[in-house]
């Protein structure tokens, strides 16, 4: 591992915090969205779930396209900043975490979701009859009793952040520190025929995935031991 | 009284209509065929379904138009056919959610451990438990809430009869200090527990009143049903030793219980006589193998599916009930006033 040069350390770097911050704020964003679509009914709920999985399907680049209209100086996003230091979010760190937030919405909120709806209604009930307010019953219920959700939704947010690619070369590009991500990385190291970096990048990446992995299994097989059918 | 309710509501197809007054204390069974609207009525109660209408409970108001006290604020404590109990929690982890939010003391908690038995569970995972030993941490952890009112909805409905009877009798324990609802459809449950019962059909309470009443009237639906039973009152008599029987005196008749040791106690006790274990005869019989032959009165008659009768029978202040052919009670001239002799095959305390 010695052997990977110091850029490389640095877009993994810039890999590990983008996928960090992104599904940090997944988590905070994803927990009432998640709820709200598990337990509740109410009309347009189809097709807000279609548009918030639209990121499974689509192309990355396709999306990434759009945040490079959206974000660019012409867009939305650089009306945002026109005001402010930077001239267009594209292109920069922050850039690159909203549209990460978009991209890897699905994989955070879906097993959230799915761990929502498996807690028990008569759970919430017994709860407020045994003197729980509804915002004591989220925490002290609905977030202890999701947890294995909590857990898969992080682990797969961070990991498809680290393997994000199409999105961040549209919008992102790949400056040293700030945008260059571990696998863009990668992909310069192809394009320049330099096999040994790439092996090595691809090495780590490779062994982090798999160790995010097995330690998500590890623990999910650990709390399903004797756990109620 | 403590609780008084006026209440009306939907639920999926059935209208819910019922008012209500309970008694200050002991187990008043709410008792009904499955979808009459039992547990409906009980999450009602305890705010947890929307409703109309009143309900007070002693001086607080606790449901009326535009008002419903949240079930957190409710003084309740409550059992649902499942023991759902926190599964993220242990057993002593289940007991102290309550505890904590209800401000319950650590005697209350050892108290409310001693009354259930659970002291040897505290420290077990709740996937761990047994069915019965479920049900009792749920109803230690409906007791931690101190609560001024249990609502129990068939609780025991999937026990066996063994853990039944333990936790049957935990909560007539409980209901000398505590009013009590509890919802069932079996009658063997109503019988144990029940002085008060409410009779509840398609979402309407259709009959209150004490339990042996009740049980006895023949334009209600119990003394129609196949294991009609009648409830009596007797005070306990001498025992015989040498055939091991115990005598109950009952409007002072003597009735012989089969017990292989003397019943002990002096408070008046409750014997339970199916209708079917009752024959009639015009005659006392001499020379019969049946030891409880008492002299009876019909008090009424009625006919319950094709060719069968139920008749109402008073012995002294009580009623007994008799299921009958309808060709018996045709030849024995069965009407209201005729003096019979009721032969009782089978009685049980309890």
């Amino acid at each position: 591992m010695t052997m990977v040069s110091d850029g490389d350390w640095l877009a993994l770097w810039v890999s590990i915090k983008l996928a960090l911050v992104t599904t940090a704020i997944l988590l905070l964003v994803c927990t009432p969205l998640a709820w709200w679509l598990a337990r509740r009914r109410l009309p347009g709920q189809a097709l807000l779930e279609a548009l918030l999985a639209l990121p499974l399907v689509l192309p990355p680049s396709v999306l990434g396209f759009y945040l490079l209209i959206g974000l660019g100086p012409n867009g939305p996003g650089g009306w945002v900043t026109q005001w402010g230091e930077a001239r267009s979010l594209a292109f920069s760190f922050t850039g690159l975490v909203i549209g990460s937030l978009i991209y890897s919405l699905p994989f955070v909120l879906q097993p959230l979701k799915n761990a929502f709806a498996a807690i028990e209604t008569r759970q919430l009930d017994m709860a407020a009859v045994s003197g729980a307010r509804p915002l004591d019953r989220f925490f002290s219920l609905v977030i202890p009793q999701a947890r294995q959700g909590y857990a898969s939704a992080a682990i797969l947010g961070i990991a498809h952040t680290l393997g994000e690619f199409g999105v961040v070369l549209m919008i992102g590009g790949s400056l040293a520190g700030e945008t260059r991500v571990a696998s863009v990385a990668l992909y310069e190291h192809v394009e320049a025929g330099d096999y040994a970096n790439a092996h090595r990048l691809a090495g780590v990446l490779l062994v982090m995935s798999v160790m995010m992995l097995w330690a998500l299994f590890r623990w999910q097989r650990k709390q399903n031991v004797g756990v109620m059918p | 009284m403590s609780l008084a309710f006026s209440l009306a509501g939907q639920v999926g197809q059935c209208r819910l209509q019922v008012q209500a007054q309970l008694a200050a204390s002991g187990v008043t069974v709410l008792f009904g065929p499955s979808g009459s609207g039992k547990s409906t009525l009980l999450r009602m109660l305890a705010g947890l379904q929307e409703c109309e209408g009143e309900i007070r409970f002693g001086d607080q108001l606790w449901h009326t138009e535009g008002f419903r006290l949240p079930p957190w604020e409710r003084p309740l404590g409550m059992m649902f056919q499942a023991p759902t109990l926190f599964r993220h929690l242990d057993v002593r982890g289940n007991l102290d959610y309550v505890r904590k939010r209800r401000g319950a003391s650590g005697e209350d908690l050892a108290r409310v451990v001693g009354q259930t038995r659970i002291e040897p569970l505290l420290a077990r995972s709740v996937e761990t438990l047994s069915g019965g030993e479920a049900q009792r941490v749920a109803l230690a952890r409906a007791l931690m809430a101190g609560p001024e009112l249990l609502l129990l909805d068939e609780p025991l409905s999937a026990l066996d009869h063994g853990h039944k009877q333990e936790l049957l009798g935990m909560i007539s324990a409980i209901a000398t200090q505590v009013p009590v609802i509890y919802v069932t459809h079996d009658l063997d449950e109503l019988l144990t527990l029940s002085r008060q019962v409410w009779l509840m059909e398609q979402g309407r309470i259709v009959a209150s009143g004490k339990a042996h009443e009740e049980l006895a009237r023949l334009d209600g639906p119990l003394a129609q049903r196949g294991d009609a039973t009648a409830l009596l009152y007797g005070e306990l008599g001498a025992y015989d030793s040498r055939d091991h029987l115990q005598a109950v005196n009952v409007a002072r008749q003597t009735f012989w219980l089969p017990a292989a040791r003397p019943v002990a106690g002096d408070a008046p006790v409750r014997l339970r006589i199916a209708a079917r274990d009752v024959s009639l005869c015009r005659q006392a019989p001499e020379d019969s193998s049946i030891l409880n032959i008492h002299p009876v009165q019909v008090a009424g008659l009625r006919e319950v599916g094709p060719g069968q009768a139920v008749v109402q029978l008073v012995l002294g202040d009580q009623r007994l009930l008799a299921r009958i052919s309808s060709r018996s009670a045709r030849e024995l001239e069965v009407f209201p006033g005729a003096q019979l002799y009721a032969q009782v095959k089978a009685v049980a305390l309890g």
